[in-house]
């Protein structure tokens, strides 16, 4: 998880704040789930009214991304050996009331891993090849020159996935203090508990946070088959087996012609 | 009206998979084939990833090759004991397809794999099929006679030990080349998601020289065990099995197949196989042809956290 506030700042005095709620904190995915619209309202705090900003990121759970690069051998074009890039989250959207380059420096956001160009994927410093799963060779490294190629390619698949993104204009005030943002959760986001936190910035520095969770899990028959289909795999496909040949029993019967 | 698939954890439109279940199904009956190796290639081009494309065509073929077997059961053109040795054959083969597809996906060459398969064996099979039925086609238009058949057995299948009869057959022929036959099958229908009836017809009528009339039903039983297998086997080992997915192609996919089988008596047997070996060719190019292109994006996400 990105690195917190220093506990310094609260405590002066006319220091502002930030607050915000979800309008919906269980996202509930069943079988008409087509993806989800989070909205969420939010309010600063500033007796002084200091210009601020307001991002508001959101993350689903981490999962280590697996990624190859096409090269061509023998005229074939052929994946190289995968490499696996661990901390970058499941799902990831920066929305922010100004770009977020203009709203802090380089570091800061960095630091607060706002923006997919900043996420910590913590691929390990020095080269290391380990053995997974019986497989040799397996990278978990930095990539020496090519790294931020490969970094990059991450990025933009999971872009085209819709499941990072970064909206620039996605934080809109709609009145004095008053903050409004709409976070578009696409039907392929991963199920999972999701952190939203919400900064305040003013004048290129975060002066206040908040955190909010948000839950996306599945319910009723999409829950029950997906659970049984991973803790119990043998007993589901035994089951799922004899209902395909049940059915096909019963279609050969239906459409008998004798 | 869209439906959230639990396991391959995508949203895909139900009346368009029942639809497409149901035009593959229309030519799987039109055919007398199972399918898999055209609605495989669809569903990954509907965005399903393609592990769970491949472990739910188990359980669609399943189906289908069962509702269409009983009725060739009742014509007695099912050789059971020849489909047994076949299918001992492709549990060992769909047991270590499974287990392939598995370390392929970790060494992330599970997509070369497949394609590569598809070019070479729809390529092989389409090709030879579409050179049978044109010959075959072109000697009707000239009204030129049959070529004589030539009857006798290759002598190989005879040098071999462990004979057997198969009665229904009429064969006395070693045990060996079937159980190789059906291995060779079971790795394929891991592999590639199909049946695998497009290799094994074939093979039956001019390897193991069996009468026209006992090879369908044969092919579609051991087809039904051996996809029964791999299917609990995906299930077991790869959690890949989306039992709603295979529900929804089945459900056009049997109406489809009817249709279909009424069609077929409209047109002529090599008018049909030459239609049919296009299809396959068309198949084959269009799933292998792309690795021989430049990609647009050189990178690639892999599915699975491995």
């Amino acid at each position: 998880m990105p690195a917190s506030l220093p506990p310094a700042m609260t405590p002066a005095p006319h220091a502002p704040a930030v607050s915000a709620a979800l309008t919906e904190t269980n996202v509930r995915v069943n079988s008409d789930f087509r993806g989800d619209r989070i909205v969420l309202y939010g309010a600063v705090f500033d007796p002084l009214s200091r210009p601020s900003d307001v991002v508001v990121i959101v993350r689903g759970p981490d999962q280590p991304v697996r990624i190859a690069r096409k090269s061509r051998v023998a005229g074939v074009w052929i994946n190289s050996r995968p490499v696996v890039f661990q901390g970058a989250p499941g799902f990831y959207i920066a929305a922010s009331t100004r770009p977020l380059d203009d709203i802090a420096r380089f570091g800061e956001l960095r630091r607060l891993e706002a923006g997919v160009d900043h996420l910590a994927m913590n691929a390990p410093a020095e080269q290391t090849t380990e053995t997974r799963y019986g497989v040799r060779d397996v990278v978990v490294s930095r990539l020496g020159a090519d790294y931020l190629d490969w970094r990059r390619a991450v990025v933009r698949l999971k872009t085209a996935e819709h499941l990072y993104d970064v909206d620039e204009h996605g934080v809109r005030f709609v009145d004095k203090g008053l903050f409004r943002a709409e976070i578009p959760l696409p039907a392929e986001a991963p199920i999972g508990q999701y952190t939203v936190r919400i900064l305040l910035f003013q004048a290129g520095q975060p002066v206040a946070e908040k955190d909010r969770t948000l839950t996306v899990e599945k319910v009723g028959v999409e829950r029950g088959l997906y659970l049984w289909a991973h803790r119990r795999p043998w007993s589901y496909g035994l089951a799922a087996m004899a209902f395909a040949l049940g059915a096909g029993w019963a279609a050969s019967s239906a459409f008998r012609r004798d | 009206m869209d439906i959230y698939l639990p396991i391959a954890e995508v949203s895909v439109n139900a009346p368009l998979l029942v639809a497409l279940g149901a035009l593959v199904g229309f030519i799987s009956g039109l055919f007398g084939i199972g399918g898999g190796f055209l609605m495989t290639p669809i569903l990954v081009f509907l965005g399903i990833p393609p592990a769970v494309a491949v472990a739910s065509m188990s359980n669609h073929v399943a189906a289908s090759s069962m509702s269409s077997v009983i009725s060739y059961s009742r014509k007695r053109s099912v050789d059971f004991r020849m489909g047994g040795v076949l299918a001992a054959g492709g549990a060992v083969g769909s047991v270590a397809g499974v287990e392939a597809f598995r370390w392929l996906r970790l060494l992330g060459q599970a997509d070369l794999v497949v394609a590569l398969s598809y070019l070479v064996f729809l390529g092989i099979i389409g090709g030879l099929m579409f050179w049978e039925s044109a010959g075959a086609i072109l000697r009707r238009r000239r009204n030129a006679p049959e070529p004589p058949r030539r009857e006798r057995r290759p002598p190989w299948l005879y040098g071999l030990p462990l004979k057997l009869r198969f009665p229904r057959s009429r064969l006395y022929i070693s045990v060996i080349p079937p159980l190789l036959l059906g291995a060779f099958v079971g790795v394929l229908s891991a592999i590639m998601g199909v049946g695998g009836g497009f290799v094994l017809v074939p093979a039956m009528v001019y390897l193991l020289r069996m009468p026209a009339s006992v090879v369908v039903g044969t092919s579609l039983f051991q087809i039904i065990i051996t996809t029964a297998l791999t299917g609990v086997l995906q299930a077991g080992r790869n959690q890949t099995v989306d039992i709603v997915l295979a529900a929804l192609l089945l459900l056009g996919g049997v109406l489809g197949a009817q249709f279909g089988a009424r069609a077929s008596a409209r047109f002529r047997a090599e008018e049909l196989r030459a239609l049919l070996a296009l299809l396959v060719l068309l198949v084959g190019l269009r799933m292998g042809l792309g690795l021989f292109f430049t990609p647009h994006e050189p990178f690639v996400l892999m599915s699975g956290n491995g």
